[in-house]
């Protein structure tokens, strides 16, 4: 009863106006976004970093969430009218979305969708309401060994999210853990790894270094891939007739339960359940023939599963601070930058924070149903940006973006040094969540390192006596093992799907 | 009408972006005069929440009245507060756009702590002392000792059992540990000092059982102590703190002589414009007779200190002197 008060009074400060605009430009940017080819949900937080530092955490985590979810609705858009999954989460949506199209459905699926989307949100955001609480609840028993293990949980279940081979993941980690060192030492205050350089005494500065990695990459990889504008199905009506919305009811709940209870285990991803998903109707289905032909249950049930566990998500991302995705570990460094440590205090310390941000996610939802259903047409013309105009313009952003936070052009080249690197990992494919993670964890993970062994007076013991924090490393070696199976299937599906580019986000 | 709409938004973006670069690189050129032309950055190198986060964000919201800009309050935690400190002294520019809340933890004690410190005194204009209070030792609520002599006698028994937090090895709490425990004869070598980023870091820790003792302010503690997660033993001011009125001071529990004390202040990278201190010590000065200000100290139960430059400066020389005595006589100083 205590988490519904809280979510009432963050209801209170969630319908300010100016929390109401944040919420629905978030959401906004993130359709926009989610719609715009060569612009994903990850490069566009990373970019809007710096300007969020402007307003209030509360307002910048708001719109971050919306820009979020809303690009999970974005891409079902130009998954069923382009047959592009602009996220891997978005390729079940094209194998039936795409024919639903081109007999002339479009405008049915995406109203599936839309409505698919929105119920699955708030089936995650209702979990969210229950259950991030009773993480919370055990806040105080979280001390230093036990916010290590918490840790090296986050690590160890991100180091597979993308799909990648274990030991370039680890390379890349503990790359990650050495730009996180650079500069003042987190519990020492004295300068290390600086090589006598006074910019980096100051260390390298995150957002520099997300805008390089996500934004400038993105512009240098659509360089490359001379990417044109694709033409498009035409739409028809966008609402879903009854019958259609009774066929894909049972898809819907079900879509969304599956993605909302893998949602939880920390680390998984959309696009595992997503495929799962899809998988589970087709399998179910009495008419099995008809899936990848233009089933629309086929576009009800992984809609709602990505966007579930993306809901779901929030859960092991603010209550223990382990993202599920890419965009979530951007996030993550948003609320850092705020100052506000995600993990089991966060909703202790910063409680009136928390329900606000939860409270106008059900409110961004709100919006996107809006924006989705009656003015999917408008967002679809969208994709016909060429990216002549959209690459010049990100590259302008970013650079003006990291510049900002410190006024100071070292920063800047930090971006280029970072968007080239980006471009490479890309070119050759080397992961590069590890290192966003362990670049962006590292000093909670080295702070709670040295408080832990500043307990124990030296003894490394510390970690497997006390009973939660082994708990939590059993935990970790069990889910890395989860995970890799879970992996291993969506790659095959992947696959199978003729997909063999993308990363598994 | 579609291109037209994301016209629209495109320029939109592009405003506000040039509007946050401009903002950056024309503050050095304006006069004084008609000083503050765009928002300013208080940096608090300290976690939100804690004592001096809560004193400027108070600073920030009668400031932003009175000179109708805006004043952001910008948390830039760790390092023992070093590295707020070096971000606002070293990396911003010293056009009094950025500055920089101190306390003891990033000033007399640094000093006193390190042979070359990080942040040095010589390196910033101490523009004004805000606010003060006491120190308060808090241990878990359901802790076996009744008051604050048999804890004294425990920990001289068994210091090694002794963790305390503090932001760091010489942090504003290590110095008032050492000063205890060289005054009951314990040895402070034998304790162990856990790292943290302040109060509201260091009180969870101290309550959930995983340090034994914190030493912060009453400000900082007293929420925690009446919500019964902590409890106080012992108040080091010279009377009992109307807040805690059934918590005895330590000069009634046998230890006259405890001195450590917290205070707040704002201090200026050394290049900031005289006219833009003097604009800021006539501000501050008048913000501490301000019945608002005062009653939103009281909220965050502080008390209103204020000493203008000069007097500042001879605290700040006078405290660096008895802290360094501390620190060497305990090896803090490195």
């Amino acid at each position: 009863m205590d988490s519904l008060n809280m979510l009432l009074s963050g209801f209170g400060e969630a319908v300010s106006p100016l929390n109401l605009l944040i919420a629905a430009l978030g959401a906004a940017i993130g359709t926009f976004v989610g719609v715009l080819p060569g612009l994903g949900p990850t490069s566009a937080i990373a970019i809007l970093l710096p300007m969020t530092a402007v307003i209030a955490p509360d307002q910048g985590i708001i719109m971050m969430a919306g820009i979020y979810y809303g690009a999970m609705y974005g891409g079902s858009t130009t998954a069923i009218l382009l047959n592009i999954p602009g996220e891997t989460s978005s390729v079940p949506t094209c194998l039936d979305g795409y024919p639903l199209a081109k007999q002339g459905k479009a405008g049915a699926a995406l109203g599936v969708a839309a409505i698919a989307s929105f119920t699955a949100g708030l089936i995650g955001l209702v979990g969210l309401v229950f259950f991030a609480p009773l993480l919370a609840d055990q806040a105080l028993k979280f001390g230093p060994p036990e916010y290590f293990a918490l840790m090296i949980l986050a690590l160890a279940v991100t180091v597979n999210m993308t799909g990648y081979s274990l030991v370039k993941s680890l390379i890349m980690g503990a790359f990650g853990f050495l730009v996180s060192f650079v500069g003042l030492g987190a519990s020492s205050g004295v300068p290390r790894f600086d090589f006598g350089i006074d910019s980096w005494v100051g260390g390298i500065e995150m957002t520099s270094v997300l805008i390089g990695l996500f934004a400038l990459t993105e512009v240098f990889k659509g360089i490359e891939e001379k990417r044109a504008a694709v033409k498009q199905e035409k739409i028809g009506r966008s609402y879903p007739s009854l019958a259609e919305l009774r066929q894909t009811s049972g898809p819907m709940l079900r879509g969304g339960l599956i993605g909302f209870v893998l949602g939880l285990l920390p680390g998984c991803s959309p696009t595992v359940t997503s495929f799962l998903s899809y998988d589970v109707e087709k399998k179910i289905s009495k008419n099995r023939a008809r899936f990848g032909k233009g089933a629309i249950e086929g576009v009800a049930a992984p809609e709602a599963a990505n966007n579930a566990t993306s809901s779901a998500g929030f859960i092991p991302l603010l209550a223990l601070g382990i993202p599920a995705s890419p965009p979530l570990a951007v996030l993550l460094a948003g609320l850092m930058i705020y100052g506000m440590e995600p993990g089991p205090l966060l909703f202790e310390k910063n409680a009136g924070f928390v329900w606000t941000v939860i409270a106008s996610m059900f409110i961004g939802n709100l919006f996107l149903l809006i924006l989705n259903l009656p003015m999917v047409g408008l967002w679809a013309k969208l994709t016909k940006v060429p990216f002549q105009v959209m690459g010049p313009l990100i590259l302008l952003i970013s650079f003006i973006g990291s510049y900002s936070v410190r006024n100071s052009l070292f920063d800047v080249g930090v971006t280029l040094f970072f968007g080239a690197l980006g471009y490479l990992f890309h070119k050759f494919h080397w992961p590069v969540i590890p290192f966003i993670l362990c670049l962006v964890l590292g000093p909670m993970l080295e702070t709670s390192f040295i408080q832990s062994v500043q307990i124990s007076g030296g003894s490394l013991a510390i970690f497997v006596t006390h009973p939660i924090s082994l708990t939590i490393l059993v935990a970790a070696a069990l889910l890395l093992a989860v995970s890799i199976v879970l992996m291993q299937r969506t790659k095959r599906r992947l696959h199978q799907e003729g997909v063999h580019e993308l990363e598994i986000v | 009408m579609f291109g037209k709409k994301k016209k629209r938004t495109i320029t939109g973006i592009l405003l506000l972006a040039a509007a946050v670069a401009l903002s950056g690189c024309s503050g050095a050129r304006q006069s004084a005069d008609n000083y503050p032309t765009k928002p300013i950055e208080l940096v608090a190198p300290y976690s939100a929440g804690g004592g001096v986060d809560l004193v400027m964000r108070a600073v920030a919201e009668y400031l932003g009245k009175e000179w109708g800009q805006t004043i952001t309050v910008v948390n830039k935690p760790g390092g023992g507060g070093a590295i707020g400190a070096q971000y606002a002294l070293k990396e911003a520019p010293k056009d009094g756009y950025t500055v920089l809340a101190v306390n003891n933890s990033n000033t007399t004690m640094l000093t006193a702590g390190s042979k070359n410190p990080a942040v040095k005194l010589e390196d910033q204009i101490f523009g004004a002392m805000i606010a003060g209070d006491a120190l308060a030792y808090a241990v878990k609520a359901d802790a076996p000792w009744k008051d604050f002599k048999e804890f004294s006698d425990w920990v001289k028994q068994h210091p090694e059992q002794l963790t305390w937090t503090s932001v760091g090895a010489a942090g504003f709490s290590s110095f008032g540990v050492a000063e205890w425990l060289n005054a009951i004869g314990a040895d402070f070598t034998k304790t162990r000092m856990v790292t943290s980023k302040g109060a509201s870091d260091s009180v969870p820790k101290v309550a959930g059982g995983h340090a034994v003792l914190a030493v912060h302010t009453v400000g900082e503690m007293y929420a925690m102590a009446e919500a019964g997660k902590i409890r106080i033993l012992a108040v080091q001011s010279p009377e009992r703190s109307p807040l805690l009125p059934n918590v005895p001071t330590t000069a009634e529990q046998g230890l006259p002589d405890l001195a450590v004390k917290w205070w707040t202040g704002i201090s200026f990278p050394k290049g900031t414009p005289d006219a833009v201190i003097n604009k800021w010590q006539d501000a501050l000065e008048k913000m501490e007779q301000d019945p608002v200000f005062i009653e939103q100290l009281r909220k965050i139960h502080l008390n209103p200190a204020y000493q203008n430059s000069e007097q500042f400066v001879k605290t700040i020389n006078e405290e660096t002197a008895r802290s360094t005595e501390i620190a060497e006589k305990n090896g803090i100083r490195k």
